[in-house]
């Protein structure tokens, strides 16, 4: 119908939305108090009788807060095989300047994915695949279909136009869930 | 990089859990830090416990154990019950295009649950003092609130051949679910003979229960045309659905933002 081809036009992906969402720096009011709150972490408490196992790996990452070992952690507990190390390169004082990191691996339903994010001044110069595995051949084509277009997308979109994204991708949520820890370890903000 | 509203989001979580990534983006909350906190942990405990519980995957789940006739429905958790309930609220009100009796392998009602518990999360939340928040569980989206200066949170709706885009935005005033066979093929079936369906490419249902909605858009997406005029003649309930061959259609209460 007639909205289609303009709405079509007003594309943008969910991906961007959600990731220059988290990458917003806040006047930091929250970010003191993080510092303390954040230890005893949110989510070791069970409300119910789930199994000791199960104990969610909640670190809650406040943008305001900034902090590296967010980054990591929310993504190592959960995986610890899978976590990987920050490489951010090169070191560099000012906010200039290319600089880049590999977000942590992200798994979604369907496979393992982590990638590596390029930051110059305050814009996203590039964003590659640092590694990705997937179970079956169909969800290797199916994502190396859908990612060259996220990367598109989240070069393309520098401002937040939706809140978030009702039927969004597997692989989306993962591809930004990496993404988004690359930028936190860049402190890109 | 810039937010169109500015510096909104105040708190920022994600889990994975039930298969997907649920979000959390807590915009404006009027409690302490660490009354926040604890409540994102409980939420967060709450959906690893429903994951644990409904999980058909997990052979030792109840759901599971109650499928195989294991267990009477007397000896599972609470939590069951009142989901079969909605289930079957749901299966009345879309004509029984969402019915989880009809699935093979036994009662399943995967098709409800992840809304009805990110809905649930959302009560917790608000319940502790969030008062404008969005939660996301795969495009399942639960909101508290809205954003400020706004009656309603803009919300996309994923274009169901290009993943590069959007099919449109609309606004959402409590919650809205996506259904589609497009990313992950025909995983959709067709109660009436638990054949995979291809009726709608997307089928999206925004209303004021996230539990409903999400039924409703399993519905919608497997029965088409055929239930459209029953789902967006329930109160409270719009509709947006685009049909294999791209055309698309919206209910008449359902505003498209820029």
């Amino acid at each position: 119908m007639k909205k289609y081809p303009a709405v079509i036009g007003a594309t943008l992906a969910g991906l961007a939305g959600v990731l220059t969402f988290h990458t917003k720096g806040t006047s930091g009011s929250l970010s003191a108090s993080l510092g303390t709150t954040q230890t005893g972490s949110a989510a070791t408490k069970q409300t119910r009788g789930s199994q000791p196992s199960t104990t969610p790996s909640t670190s809650i990452a406040s943008k305001a807060g900034g902090s590296t070992s967010q980054a990591q952690s929310s993504q190592a507990q959960s995986s610890p095989a899978q976590s990987s190390q920050a490489t951010v390169a090169p070191p560099t004082t000012a906010n200039s300047g290319p600089r880049s990191a590999v977000g942590a691996a992200a798994q979604y339903g369907y496979g393992v994915i982590s990638v590596r994010v390029t930051v110059s001044g305050n814009k996203i110069t590039d964003i590659s695949v640092a590694n990705l595995q997937t179970a079956e051949s169909y969800s290797q084509q199916l994502a190396n279909q859908v990612i060259p277009m996220l990367r598109n997308e989240i070069l393309k979109a520098q401002s937040l136009h939706v809140y978030g994204i009702s039927g969004a991708t597997y692989t989306s949520d993962a591809y930004a869930q990496s993404v988004q820890s690359a930028l936190t370890k860049l402190h890109f903000a | 990089m810039t937010v169109r509203s500015a510096g909104e989001v105040r708190f920022s979580h994600d889990e994975e859990v039930m298969g997907t990534v649920v979000s959390f983006r807590i915009l404006s909350y009027r409690c302490a830090d660490q009354v926040l906190l604890e409540a994102l942990g409980e939420v967060c405990a709450f959906l690893h416990y429903v994951d644990d519980t409904f999980s058909t995957w997990k052979p030792a789940s109840p759901i599971s154990r109650l499928r195989r006739n294991e267990v009477a429905i007397s000896d599972v958790p609470a939590e069951i019950p009142t989901v079969l309930t909605l289930c079957e609220e749901a299966r009345s009100i879309s004509g029984g295009w969402f019915d989880p009796w009809a699935m093979p392998g036994g009662v399943d009602p995967t098709g409800l649950v992840k809304g009805w518990a990110i809905e649930q999360s959302a009560g917790l939340l608000s319940d502790a003092g969030v008062d404008a928040a969005i939660l996301n569980g795969g495009g399942d989206i639960a909101v508290i609130g809205a954003p400020e200066g706004s009656s309603y949170w803009p919300v996309g709706i994923q274009h169901p051949w290009r993943s590069d885009a959007l099919a449109c935005s609309l606004a959402v005033e409590a919650a809205v679910a996506t259904s589609g066979s497009y990313e992950r093929g025909l995983h959709l079936l067709d109660p009436r003979n638990a054949l995979p369906s291809r009726q709608v490419a997307s089928a999206t249902v925004t209303g004021p229960s996230l539990a409903i909605c999400d039924a409703l858009a399993t519905a919608l997406a497997v029965g088409g045309d055929a239930v459209w005029e029953r789902i967006v003649g329930l109160a409270g309930v719009e509709a947006y659905m685009i049909r294999p061959d791209g055309t698309e259609v919206a209910s008449d209460g359902i505003i498209v933002v820029g």
